[in-house]
């Protein structure tokens, strides 16, 4: 059979001014962004409290420039993996989607939302399940199935795994900003899901199934690197209100940390939440091949804006399995 | 007019259809919109729907996700529709070459493993090729097979092995995992409709056909989603279960739909559920 169409990585790139953000894509900035970047913190933060405020500083003290998305395209990816009523701290809140889009709305950007569900074939489902239906009614979002909407090749352009290429819905490729919108959690197989694990979510399921088990055969760390290098200018929006800690990314329960982290390299972001999370990043295995290629690892390499991490600190529990505890050795104690 | 016929005639004027009203052509689809037009006795409303799923059948017999588009899941769903429509018997040799095709594709099996509750040896079949077995496409397989006269092939066996395999002690399924690292993951209403039409008319002693009856009974109501709701609702039919107010929560989820873009592929299977499946 055919390849659906090729799209060509030059046409993702957001054109406009001199501003650095306006350069987002380029090789300069992106080299810049790949060695050093800013990560926001903020703290005693509510679902029902300026939480526009919030992403609005952490944006702009990252060094997003608003004019830079003017008349831009930009996708809200949230997590949806597998909502269910009964356990909201699971998937990304519904305020938090709404905040993000206010916020680039405020600065002249058509926002989209878009998701493809890992476990349920039912996006309704999905939607009704998490709330996000709701506030999409209620705020005119509109909405993109990424499981369903036509897809374009584009070839890997990290090659951990051996894809040659992966495909990508029409939201995605036509996007010019992405902003991966997590919910901080821990992953039963590789420690950590947050900024760069939610990008799964922008592979189409059609094509790659439910789950989308064509990633698992070929790595789950190589594959999530390999999204993330592949993919468009993306930045990170954390739900780090509500977590999830044990048996994450589905069946975890609940750990309140009250925080909203944001930046504009994923891969400093995820650093960041394995700290506050007590997690080694170096011990993440998509981390691990992310360091220094799609962005800083090291603690010195990263901007820390508002609140510092290490007074904002609070273990999570993970299971006692041995690839995992490598994750918490240095805790010095067995966590169940 | 009712919602049953104004979405009957949308199908009708175009049967050709994607996931989304103004969305590219794709398989599942177009075959269930021409299994809702045949259903309601449209079957001449059907035809360009079957014609063009002809049409792409590929030369190993597979219908791809679109045209010219693997992988091939959506196969046994256009095997359904060639078989609703076949009194003429125009369509045998697409049914045949798709039979074919899809008793040779298969998932991966795996050794069991301590970390799975269920058991990862039973042969079924994956979405993409290469991949693991998982419950909707094996489901599915299943009942076009069962449809075409494959019920005692021994792929079809195992698919209702590895089927009943994947039901969840307390009853329904999900897309296929029942316990993973020790905890019993959460039952979705689709998966559990698709699973029991596949396995009506079987013997299950240990009862999780029964218990999945029973809560797929209790999950859906006049909120359920289309698609769950239409599956759900065919999966209790398959298995001689008439809910009195199915009527009500199809019109209230047909309702939804039309406010939410009038997707062909929820409208087809909303008929599909009010009519019945082909027999």
């Amino acid at each position: 059979m055919n390849d659906a169409p090729q799209f060509n990585r030059r046409a993702w790139l957001i054109g406009g001014g001199l501003t650095a953000a306006a350069l987002i894509g380029t090789g300069i900035v992106r080299q810049w962004f790949r060695d050093q970047a800013s990560v926001f913190i903020a703290k005693n933060q509510r679902y029902d409290r300026s939480l526009v405020a919030t992403i609005r500083d952490g944006l702009t003290s990252c060094g997003l420039v608003p004019e830079s998305v003017r008349g831009k395209r930009v996708l809200l990816k949230p997590n949806m993996v597998e909502p269910s009523r009964d356990c909201p701290h699971m998937t990304t809140h519904p305020a938090m989607i709404v905040a993000a889009a206010e916020v680039f709305r405020g600065w002249g950007a058509n926002v989209t939302v878009g998701e493809g569900p890992g476990h349920l074939r039912d996006t309704d489902m999905a939607l009704d399940e998490s709330g996000v239906a709701a506030v999409l009614d209620a705020t005119k979002l509109p909405f993109a199935d990424l499981n369903y909407q036509e897809v374009a090749w584009t070839k890997n352009a990290g090659r951990a795994s051996k894809l040659a290429g992966l495909y990508f819905p029409q939201a995605v490729t036509q996007a010019d900003l992405i902003v991966s919108l997590p919910k901080m959690k821990t992953h039963h197989w590789v420690g950590v899901t947050a900024a760069m694990k939610n990008l799964y979510g922008t592979i189409p399921g059609i094509k790659y199934g439910w789950p989308k088990n064509v990633l698992h055969h070929n790595g789950i760390p190589e594959t999530v690197f390999d999204i993330n290098a592949s993919l468009p200018k993306t930045i990170a929006i954390v739900d780090a209100i509500d977590c999830m800690e044990g048996d994450g990314p589905i069946m975890g329960t609940m750990k309140p940390m009250g925080l909203v982290v944001v930046g504009t390299n994923p891969t400093a972001v995820d650093a960041t939440v394995c700290r506050l999370m007590d997690v080694d990043p170096w011990q993440v295995p998509y981390l691990r091949l992310a360091a220094d290629r799609l962005g800083p690892l090291d603690e010195r390499l990263i901007e820390q804006r508002g609140e510092r991490w290490q007074p904002l600190v609070s273990p999570f529990t993970v299971l006692d399995k041995p690839h995992l505890q490598r994750m918490v050795r240095h805790r010095g104690v067995l966590v169940s | 007019m009712s919602w049953l016929d104004s979405a009957l005639d949308q199908l009708a004027s175009r049967p050709i259809c994607g996931y989304a009203r103004d969305g590219a052509p794709a398989t599942e689809p177009t075959a269930l919109a021409a299994l809702a037009l045949i259903a309601s006795g449209r079957q001449a409303d059907a035809e360009p729907a079957l014609a063009w799923l002809a049409r792409i059948q590929s030369a190993d017999g597979s219908v791809g996700i679109r045209e010219g588009q693997s992988p091939g899941w959506p196969t046994s769903l256009a095997v359904l529709a060639w078989k609703g429509a076949n009194s003429t018997g125009s369509h045998t040799r697409a049914i045949e070459r798709a039979a074919s095709w899809i008793l040779t594709a298969h998932g991966n099996t795996t050794p069991r493993d301590a970390e799975f509750g269920h058991n990862t040896e039973i042969p079924g079949w994956s979405y993409a090729e290469a991949t693991s077995c998982w419950l909707e496409p094996t489901a599915l397989h299943v009942t076009a097979l069962k449809d075409i006269g494959h019920s005692q092939h021994t792929r079809t066996r195992d698919g209702v092995r590895l089927l009943i395999d994947r039901l969840l002690d307390s009853g329904g399924c999900n897309y296929g995992n029942t316990v993973v690292l020790g905890q019993t993951l959460r039952p979705h209403v689709q998966p559990t409709g698709i699973a029991l039409l596949a396995l009506a008319g079987e013997s299950d002693p240990s009862g999780r056909i029964a218990r999945s009856i029973g809560w797929l009974r209790r999950s859906i109501g006049v909120e359920t989603t289309s698609a769950s709701l239409a599956w759900a609702l065919l999966g209790l039919q398959a298995n001689h279960i008439h809910l009195p107010a199915a009527d009500q929560w199809l019109a209230a989820a047909s309702e939804r739909t039309s406010k939410s873009g009038r997707s062909p592929h929820k409208l087809a299977l909303l008929a599909l559920a009010a009519k019945g499946w082909p027999r």
